[in-house]
């Protein structure tokens, strides 16, 4: 255990996606607004809904985004901001709820997978020389691991669900 | 600190970038490619990240006066708070089915040692087939996304070979980490053999973008259990997130070592 402990000396941990908590309170808010809008925009193109009908719906989910960025910032546990934010997107759309059922009807008629792209376009655009370096220096290898790696996790998850989906 | 926004212009240059991705990728929309029973399940999400590392600074270098390091700075923070009304919007799936997710809580907590899956597949191949050292310790004992990374770097240092293993993994998760998840599970599916449930329950394992891709991919494969395949995803994807580091400190990570130090008792390194 000492030669591990040594080693934590060497400890630098600069994670390569900057999360939050670097920006201000208010900066931050107009960064949501802008990511929101592009996705509002995201979801016509993608499906045609409609900004006026797909408006409800967006502006629940932007009250839970503000609502989860501000927990993760005030309250001290380490939740992630997107843990708050799922937890209260939970929380008002239970059964019995007051509202519940209109707020599922309004969120219902925003397609989910429209909602994605943005954040995958502003990943593509991060990625630094450092992450590109990474992947080339540790060669063919690591490629292979890793989809061994993400292949194992999947389907050893969708067996051992599959297995015991019947209990309970 | 300085002020992000003295990148003044240039993260409008960013966010207009992102937006005429986002709209190329949303047009051309959902591509299903037969290949005989089975299905590959192309995403919008899928062509705005090629597209977007098409035009980076680091594969076209004529941006770089565009993006910026800072402006890619940004635009790593951007993608936590972008994808916040995405992970409302999957909540929002999550309430209304909690009666049907408590009914198969079980299945849903035991579904969460599949990150062995990770070790039992993954290790032989690095170790023994590949010949590789002790980077495979931190390459195979979980996926490797950010919590699994720190705690690698907090226990031996990222420039120790457990470090590389993580890194490298880490960084060709991130890059190909959307496009597997997108179209494996619907391979996976056509075999017909598992249940949708326990397909959706799997999307649930890894990253953000990886849950978005797999759910999106199974939902366009099978559009009748929309519902069902999105409140489960969403509920195993929470769950990782709570239970994944404790799982990755206690369970996995300390057996990837007891097996490393099987398999290479001579590498009196990882004594640990």
């Amino acid at each position: 255990m000492e030669n591990l402990s040594a080693k934590t000396d060497d400890l630098i941990l600069e994670m390569p996606e900057a999360g939050e908590g670097e920006t201000g309170l208010i900066e931050t808010g107009g960064l949501l607004l802008v990511a929101w809008v592009i996705g509002l925009i995201s979801v016509w193109v993608g499906v045609g809904t409609s900004p006026l009908v797909a408006l409800p719906g967006m502006i629940v989910f932007f009250l839970c985004s503000v609502a989860g960025l501000l927990l993760a910032r005030f309250v001290p546990v380490s939740i992630p901001a997107v843990g708050w934010v799922s937890l209260i997107a939970i929380l008002i759309t239970v059964p019995g709820v007051p509202g519940a059922d209109w707020v599922v009807e309004v969120c219902k008629k925003v397609d989910f997978l429209s909602l994605a792209t943005p954040a995958l376009a502003y990943g593509g655009l991060a990625l630094t020389g450092t992450e590109f370096a990474i992947a080339r220096r540790s060669g063919w290898k690591i490629v292979v691991v890793a989809i061994c790696v993400m292949l194992g996790t999947y389907v050893g998850s969708v067996i051992i669900a599959n297995l015991t989906i019947g209990l309970g | 600190m300085q002020q992000p926004s003295a990148a003044g212009g240039r993260a409008w240059g960013l966010h207009l970038a992102v937006l005429a991705i986002v709209v190329i990728a949303q047009a051309i929309g959902i591509i299903i490619l037969p290949i005989g029973a089975a299905k590959v399940i192309l995403l919008p999400m899928l062509y705005a990240f090629a597209l977007a590392i098409v035009v980076n600074p680091n594969i076209l270098r004529g941006t770089a006066r565009i993006f910026t390091p800072r402006v890619q700075k940004l635009s790593g923070a951007m993608i936590t708070i972008a994808i916040t009304p995405f992970v409302a919007k999957f909540g929002t799936t999550v309430g209304p089915e909690i009666k049907e997710i408590l009914a198969v809580g079980p299945a849903l907590v035991l579904q969460e040692l599949g990150h062995l899956g990770s070790i039992l597949l993954a290790f032989p191949i690095a170790v023994y087939l590949l010949g590789m050292g002790r980077e495979s310790i931190g390459a195979v004992y979980s996926i490797d996304r950010e919590p699994n990374l720190a705690l690698i770097a907090e226990k031996f240092g990222l420039n120790s070979p457990e470090g590389a293993g993580v890194m490298g993994v880490y960084a060709t998760g991130t890059l190909i980490g959307t496009f597997i998840f997108a179209i494996v599970p619907p391979l996976i599916n056509a075999m017909g053999i598992f249940d949708p449930r326990a397909l959706a329950m799997a999307c649930g394992v890894g990253s953000g973008s990886m849950l978005a891709a797999c759910t999106g991919g199974l939902i366009s494969a099978m559009p009748g259990h929309k519902d069902d395949i999105m409140a489960l995803a969403g509920a195993s994807n929470i769950l990782t997130y709570a239970t994944g580091l404790y799982f990755s400190l206690f369970v996995a990570l300390p057996f990837t070592q007891w097996l490393y130090r099987r398999a290479r008792p001579d590498d009196i390194q990882t004594a640990g």
